[in-house]
């Protein structure tokens, strides 16, 4: 009992500590499921504010590329009108061509920001003319007015374009300078919440992991501790359980020894009482016989003769009454005797089967129950039963305590079969580990669920008490399967049959219930 | 039986006694009967003051002894009778209610030379009692040893 409290106390400790377990390992998935989300949102934004630092980049060199543009234009339109050779021509062509959609390549480019493409389009105008320039000059040169087309660069208001070009541009390169900055600060921001984020959720996931390695011990302490307690409660418990036996067995002996005293000297007594009262008897018929020669003497005639004295004297009816009584009272007393005497030979004859030796010797069962049966054919006949014996082991048992048992059992299946029924009783057996079960089974009266343990107890019987019989037959079988190492059960309904179940041991274990101590 | 034996009857149970008594009688013996309800007065008459069984020698003596008795177990007063060499050719009768069979035969390795069980009913009872009468009629007792 100590013990199971503690283990109890344990099973709690643990279930709790489980519990917590799970919850951290839930938690630590929790947090390693919400890392990686973040994660991935944030690299996610990294790599677009990153996006956004080379778009401006791109923006930058954009504006770059459109000044060189410009420039390569305006040198090779004027290394044209001073050369007047093809190649400059050619040059020119190419890059003109490529001034405009440099331009739309910009707006594109900057589509993002308003403010850029006011900007770029604000471009647009100077460049148009500065291109409106080159081509007029680049028209003089091929009609070989060079003097014209230098005249009309000179004259050209040609400053004020490219000033609007330059302030345009370094403008907007301003704008896309402010706008990296910006975004470098948003790509770092980013990134350094990421570091924190990951850094932070690592932290966590290790704390989590040293919290459950500290339940983990404390779990695996506990159990070590458990199963200790476990051992010690398994060793006190044998030697609890073999304190126990002896206690019982004891018990056992003084019972046993207090049933055969007392039902000794409870004949004693009886001896004397049913001695008494038979010399009452006597007297009895002594006395009613005074008592009618007295009457007899008194009312009749002393003259009568002789041979009519001779004659038995007989009471008068009022006398007749009173010896009627006596009798029956002596007979009740006489009747009350000897069924004391019978109930307390039963408990003598129990309590000595159950101080007898056993003599284990090996035992062919059915050649056993065969002799039985031969024995028993008289009321089989009479109660037109059958008995089938079926092919029975051999085992290593008391002749005389299995002679009993089955003797008893096959007694009981004969003696309560239902009344013009022919009876069928089967005996059959089989094996199991080290053990035989011999199963006795009939087509009966059966036997009242309710009365299966009644029947087993001494003195007490089931069903209709139309057969003579103490109460004793099942008791004593019990008592002495279970000294032979066995056990035995009923199985029944009522009307539908009973059987009977032994289980004996095939080998005699010289075990401790039948050493006595 | 010759008039000399005396008949000790060792028997707790007053009752017993009676009827033993009164069934010996109806078979006719008629020989003294001396009870004793004790196993230390039976064995104050029988081994004397001093224990030797001198004071009975030349006695002739039929022991008739229960086993179960208050103060002593029947068999010890058996045992000592059969030690001794005054007393030991006495016949004993143990006439008792233990049937148990090692019991009995405890008491005839000790030199007992009948042993009748009491039965319960009463008839047997008093047959039995009365063919021990008839026996004692006819048997022969040696006087205690001198």
């Amino acid at each position: 009992m100590i013990f199971s409290s503690a283990k109890i106390q344990t099973t709690g400790t643990k279930r709790r500590g489980s519990l917590g377990q799970i919850l951290l390992l839930a938690a630590g998935f929790l947090v390693l499921v919400g890392i990686s989300a973040l994660s991935v949102i944030l690299v996610d934004r990294a790599r677009e504010d990153n996006d956004w630092v080379v778009h401006t980049v791109e923006v930058e060199n954009q504006i770059s590329t459109l000044r060189l543009r410009i420039r390569t234009t305006e040198s090779a339109a004027r290394g044209y009108l001073l050369t007047d050779e093809q190649r400059f021509l050619d040059e020119y062509l190419a890059a003109a061509a490529n001034v405009r959609s440099d331009i739309d390549k910009l707006i594109q480019l900057s589509g993002d920001n308003r403010v850029q493409i006011a900007n770029a389009s604000e471009l647009r105008t100077p460049v148009e003319a500065r291109l409106d320039e080159f081509a007029k000059a680049i028209g003089f040169a091929q009609r070989h007015d060079t003097a014209g087309g230098i005249e009309l660069l000179r004259s050209s208001d040609s400053g004020r374009a490219t000033e609007r070009i330059n302030d345009v541009a370094s403008r907007m390169r301003a704008e896309e300078e402010r706008l990296f900055a910006q975004r470098t600060q948003t790509a770092d921001r980013t990134e350094r919440f990421a570091s924190i984020v990951t850094v932070a959720g690592s932290g966590l996931v290790v704390l989590l992991a040293c919290i459950s390695i500290f339940l983990v011990r404390r779990s695996i302490r506990a159990r070590d501790q458990a199963e200790a307690q476990l051992r010690d409660a398994n060793l006190n418990l044998e030697a609890t359980v073999d304190e126990r036996t002896a206690d019982l067995r004891e018990a056992n002996n003084e019972i046993q020894r207090f049933a055969y005293i007392v039902s000794h000297d409870l004949r004693s007594p009886l001896v004397n009482i049913m001695g008494f009262t038979s010399e009452l008897e006597e007297l009895r018929n002594e006395i009613f016989k005074r008592i009618a020669a007295l009457h007899a003497a008194a009312s009749q005639n002393p003259a009568l003769p002789a041979a009519a004295r001779d004659t038995e004297p007989t009471l008068d009816a009022e006398d007749q009454q009173r010896l009627a009584y006596f009798s029956e009272a002596l007979e009740f007393i006489k009747s009350s005797i000897a069924k004391m005497d019978r109930l307390i030979s039963a408990i003598l004859s129990l309590t000595r089967e159950g101080r007898r030796e056993f003599r284990p010797v090996r035992i062919d069962t059915r050649e056993l129950i065969e002799a039985i049966v031969t024995t028993v054919a008289h009321q089989a006949a009479e109660g037109q039963a059958e008995i089938h014996i079926e092919p029975l082991p051999e085992i290593t048992s008391d002749r005389l305590a299995l002679e009993q048992i089955f003797s008893n059992l096959i007694d009981n299946a004969l003696k309560y079969l239902k009344p013009g029924v022919p009876g069928k009783i089967f005996i059959r057996a089989r094996t199991k580990l080290g053990y035989a079960i011999f199963e006795i089974s009939d087509n009966g009266r059966g036997i009242d669920p309710k009365d299966h343990q009644r029947i087993f107890d001494l003195f007490r019987r089931a069903g209709p008490q139309d057969k003579p019989g103490q109460g004793i037959g099942l008791a004593h079988v019990r008592a002495l399967v279970r000294r032979l190492g066995g056990t035995m059960s009923v199985t029944s309904e009522l009307d539908q049959g009973s059987t009977f179940t032994v289980t004996l041991p095939i080998n005699w274990n010289a075990n401790r219930r039948n050493r006595e101590p | 039986m010759s008039a000399a034996v005396t008949i000790i009857m060792i028997e707790d149970d007053e009752g017993h006694a009676r009827l033993i008594e009164r069934n010996i009688r109806r078979s006719g013996v008629n020989n003294e009967i001396v009870p004793f309800t004790s196993g230390t007065a039976a064995l104050r008459y029988l081994f004397g003051n001093d224990g030797s069984g001198l004071e009975r020698k030349g006695d002739a003596l039929l022991i008739l002894l229960d086993l179960n008795l208050p103060d002593m177990g029947g068999i010890e007063i058996l045992q000592r009778v059969k030690e001794n060499k005054h007393l030991k050719s006495t016949p004993v009768v143990v006439l008792t209610t233990t049937d148990d069979s090692q019991e009995i035969k405890r008491c005839y390795e000790l030199g007992c030379n009948v042993y009748i069980t009491k039965p319960v009913n009463y008839e047997s009872f008093a047959n039995a009692i009365r063919q021990l009468g008839l026996f004692f009629s006819v048997i022969q007792v040696p006087p205690a040893a001198t």
